[in-house]
This record gives C-alpha cells, structure tokens and sequence, in this order.
C-alpha cells in the first residue's frame, strides 16, 4: 500500500513540464492528507504491542526454562502490569511441594449458597471484571435430586439459604486423568505433580479445545481484553497462577496456587462464611480432608463415571 | 487526460480510500466492540472474611470492651438469679437481657438458662454433669452435648479455618516471602490479627439461637442478554 502514494509522488517530477509553484503546492498537499490518512488507517497496529512482544514471542516452554530466564520472565511481567496497571506486583514462579497432592472437600449440608467464594475468586486472582470471568458457579439445586438439570445459576432471593433448595458450587475439579490437558495441541496445559492443573497463559494459543472437553464447564476463554480496575489488583502473583491474562488465552481455577503453595488456603476457602469449604493435603494422614474422606459420607466426586476421577469431593454431614 | 490530473485523481482517490479507513478505526466499526452493559463492581462486603459473630475470646484479644460479660456490676455475688416461666413454661426474658432470642433446641425445651451457664458463678458455665466450663473456652460446653460436631470440629472437617493448610509450615517455606508477600497485598483475605486455628462455635453460632443466621446472597453471574433465563427457570420451577 505505501508504495501507490509514493509511485503516484513520481508523476509530477518526471513530467515536470507544467510543475508550477501551484500544483506543487496542491501536490504536496494532497500527498500530505493522503500520508495522515494512511497512518491513522495503520493506527490499530500500534495495539499489536499489548497482544505480543518479541521477548514474550521468542520465550521458550515453560519447562524448559532456566532459572535465569524464568527470572527474567517474571520480570518483564512485573513491568507489563506495572505499565498496565500501575501496581508494581510481585510475581512468583511456584513449584509444587513435594509429599503434597492437593485435595478440596465441599459440604454440601453446610453450603448457604452465598456466593461470597466466587467474588472472592475474582478479587484474588485478578479476573476480568466486564465482560464477567468467574471460575466459580454456585448451582442451586431442589432437594431431594442430584439431577443438574434442575439446577439454577441466577438465583437472587433476599436471602439464603433458602427452604427446600440446596447449593453446590462447581468449579475447576483438578481430575487426575483431566481431559483438557489431552487435547491441548500444545501442551500449555498440564498436571503438576501436586495435582493441579495449570496453564501457561504464554503458550496458550486460544484454540479453546480444553474448553469443548472440560466436562465442568470449569474453564473460561479470554474473548477480549480483560477490564480490571487498577486499585482492584492483587499483586502477589504468580507465573502459572493469578497474572493477569490478555486477551485469546484460557483460565480455570489452579486452587489458588499463589497462595496454596506457600501454604496458605485458597481465598474461597478463607472467605466461605458456613466453614463449607475444606482444603488440604491428601497425602498427610493428619489433615482435614484426609478425616473428610476417611470419616464422612464423600458421595460424590461429580459426573464421576466419566472416569476423570476429580480432586474435588462433595460430602454431607452425618 | 494529463497525467498530472491522473495523478491528482489518484492520489485524490486514495486521500478519500484512506481518510474513510481512518474514519472507521475511529469510531470502531470494526474494531473491538464496547462492553454491552456496564457491570457493577461487587460490594466490597461479600469479599470480607470475617466470622458471623466475635466470641469472647475474640474481644477480649482485641481488648474491646467486655462489660457486658461483667455479670456482677448487677447481679449479687452468692445469689443465684431466679428464673420466670409464663403460663406455657417459656421463659421469661428479663428486660435487662431483651437482646436475647431463646431458640436453642426445639419446641423450646431448652429453656433454662442454667443448662449452661453457672448459677452459682455467672462468669463462668456449666455442662450438665457439674463440670466448669470458661467463657473462652466455651466449645467443650457445646461439645458436652454436640459430641459428633465437636469430634468433627476438633479434625477440621466443621467449622471455619483460618491460617495455613500445612502445620509443617517452617521447614517447607523457610525461603517464602510470605511477610512481604502479605505487605503488598489489598487486604482482602488477611487476618493478621486473628491467629491461625479454628474459629470457636460461638464465633459462627450465636450460643442462644444457634441456627446459622441467613445472608443475602452476593449478585450471581451477570445475565447479559440471557436477562429472561431466570424468568423462564422460575417458570419452570413452579
């Protein structure tokens, strides 16, 4: 396209015979026009920076990353959010702890349907605010059935719980044989050894293959920038973890893995008002959920004979 | 036709081609299409973490007032308080003690306020085989009775949690940042000034009407155009 403007600029010097100080100046100022018109035309590919840069295109799989280069990755992030959002954040790059298989227990008796885990989620792992990303849905279901059909996302009474209803949220499940990861084309998603799923929101291409397979509907799909407030974010971060995303990538919930692989709960846990919510390791004889699934009536892991055999257990008192 | 006019006509064209290219990236034809509808941020409440009700235990670490658990500014020492039955044998609540709603056990059976605390000592409370119990360490009362819940209490696997999932946590995190970690955060989820452990009972359950209390519900996901997904659901539910 630029050369027309510039080959049509060579007319008027070859036949130069009528060139007067008139059509000169008519020509340059058409010409001139033309260019800024040309360059605001072109203007959206200045955006083409907040989508790739050469560092962020040239990175290498994660696992094959260096110590080195994960450090400088992690700092390239900070500056991005940082120039984003203006919050200089502290990203991490977690590895999951060894003797540790992460495990969540939900009690369905004590559950009031507050939906307070959900808004939690999003404030603590930064999620786009609009259009909406929540990793958490809480159903509520009639007693007396497990059938989800019958389930209810947009319940609004003035107050829960409510009688005759009971509420299960559902959210990433973390299965042991998790067919996401399957159909990930390129491998930006995989199980760690401590049982949760992640995503390399770098080597993410967008495909949204894992999302068609997930049987949970537990993973979200980026479909344009996300939009969060700039006093909302959470800069305690990590790589595979709450970094904000861009636009064309997946996200799910990874239990929090910033704050669960320091030892902390995850925010849904610590916000769950009815103590509904239990978390732990599985692999320690000594924890909550090891005395969940040994002692409590664990009915569930849901849709469980798709074989996925989920980390996520829903029990009930008595 | 000159070539000169060809070329203005060109050039002119393309002026034209690109000014309307111009025209469109500027109000977006094409672009990225603007948010539908505005969604409100949620009420910074929901996102709080604190526990129902603040125990005993919880105020007097605060060192918040505690005169209501100062029973002797009015009550006489060695004197046990009488209680006052209507008709019906529900108790009467003395006007001094009106924010009290007696709703422990059904059919208002439990209607003695000497089930659990001590006449003889009001500061303190009793379990119904004689034993002292302490206001800070009110659980074991609730326990005398709830046995299962204060078994599952005492595993973790009732009541609320706070703290961190390891009990190993030293060795594991010698290396973690956690201070600084936490330094930087917005305070959504610390609890810096509350221990970690297990929230007591009566940090959830008000120990007069234990029935946990109902909330109003954060907003659920926004509809979008879906907006008559709930009519049709409510439709169908009835």
């Amino acid at each position: 396209m630029p050369e027309q403007p510039s080959s049509g600029n060579h007319g008027p010097d070859t036949g130069n015979e009528g060139m007067n100080r008139r059509s000169f100046l008519r020509t340059s100022a058409v010409l001139a026009s033309g260019l800024a018109a040309l360059a605001a035309s072109l203007a959206p590919l200045r955006e083409l920076k907040d989508y790739t840069s050469a560092e962020r295109f040239f990175q290498k799989y994660y696992k094959e990353l260096t110590p080195e280069e994960m450090a400088k990755i992690l700092n390239r992030i900070e500056n991005e959010v940082e120039q984003q959002y203006g919050v200089r954040p502290h990203v991490r790059d977690l590895k999951p702890m060894d003797g540790v298989e992460f495990v969540y227990a939900h009690n369905l008796t004590r559950c009031i349907g507050c939906r307070k885990c959900v808004h939690a989620c999003v404030a603590e792992n930064n999620q786009s605010r609009n259009p909406e990303i929540q990793y958490i849905r809480v159903l509520r279901l009639p007693h007396g059935s497990l059938d989800l059909e019958k389930a209810e996302h947009f319940y609004a009474p003035s107050s829960v719980p409510e009688e005759g209803y009971f509420y299960m949220p559902v959210q990433c499940q973390q299965c042991k044989n998790p067919p996401c990861v399957k159909v990930c084309p390129v491998h930006a998603t995989w199980q760690e050894t401590d049982g949760i799923t992640v995503i390399d929101y770098d080597w993410c291409i967008g495909c949204r293959y894992c999302e068609a397979a997930c049987p949970y509907w537990a993973r979200r799909f980026n479909f344009t920038q996300p939009s969060i407030p700039k006093d909302k974010i959470n800069p305690d971060m990590a790589y595979l973890g709450n970094r904000p995303r861009r636009q064309g990538v997946m996200e799910k919930c990874h239990f929090c893995i910033q704050r669960t692989r320091v030892g902390r709960y995850p925010a849904c846990v610590e916000v769950c008002p009815a103590g509904a919510r239990k978390f732990g390791n599985i692999l320690d004889p000594k924890s909550e959920v090891s005395y969940i699934l040994r002692t409590k009536r664990v009915f569930i892991q849901l849709k469980e004979e798709l074989g996925t055999s989920p980390r996520f257990f829903y029990y009930f008192d008595v | 036709m000159s070539s000169q006019t060809k070329t203005s006509l060109t050039l002119a064209g393309l002026v034209v081609i690109f000014s309307a290219l111009a025209a469109a990236f500027l109000l977006n034809l094409w672009g990225r299409p603007a948010p539908l509808y505005p969604i409100p941020l949620v009420d910074t409440n929901f996102l709080d973490t604190a526990t129902v009700r603040r125990s005993y235990a919880d105020l007097a670490r605060a060192g918040e007032d505690l005169s209501d658990f100062d029973c002797y500014a009015c009550h006489e020492k060695g004197k046990p308080p009488t209680l006052r039955y209507d008709t019906n044998q529900n108790l009467i609540i003395p006007k001094e003690h009106s924010d009290i709603v007696m709703q422990h056990g059904s059919h208002g059976r439990n209607n003695n306020c000497f089930n659990c605390h001590d006449e003889n000592n009001l500061t303190l409370l009793q379990t119904r085989d004689g034993h002292e119990v302490t206001f800070a360490n009110s659980q074991m009362l609730c326990g005398s009775c709830h046995g299962p819940t204060l078994r599952d209490w005492q595993a973790g696997a009732h009541g609320r949690t706070s703290g961190y999932w390891t009990n190993t946590f030293s060795s594991a995190f010698s290396n973690a940042p956690e201070a600084s970690a936490h330094a930087g955060t917005n305070g959504y989820w610390e609890r810096s000034t509350v221990p970690a452990g297990r929230e007591i009972c009566v940090n959830c359950h008000n120990p007069h009407s234990p029935k946990f209390p109902g909330r109003k519900p954060a907003p659920g996901p926004h509809p979008l155009r879906a907006v008559t997904r709930l009519a049709l659901a409510e439709e169908g539910s009835h």
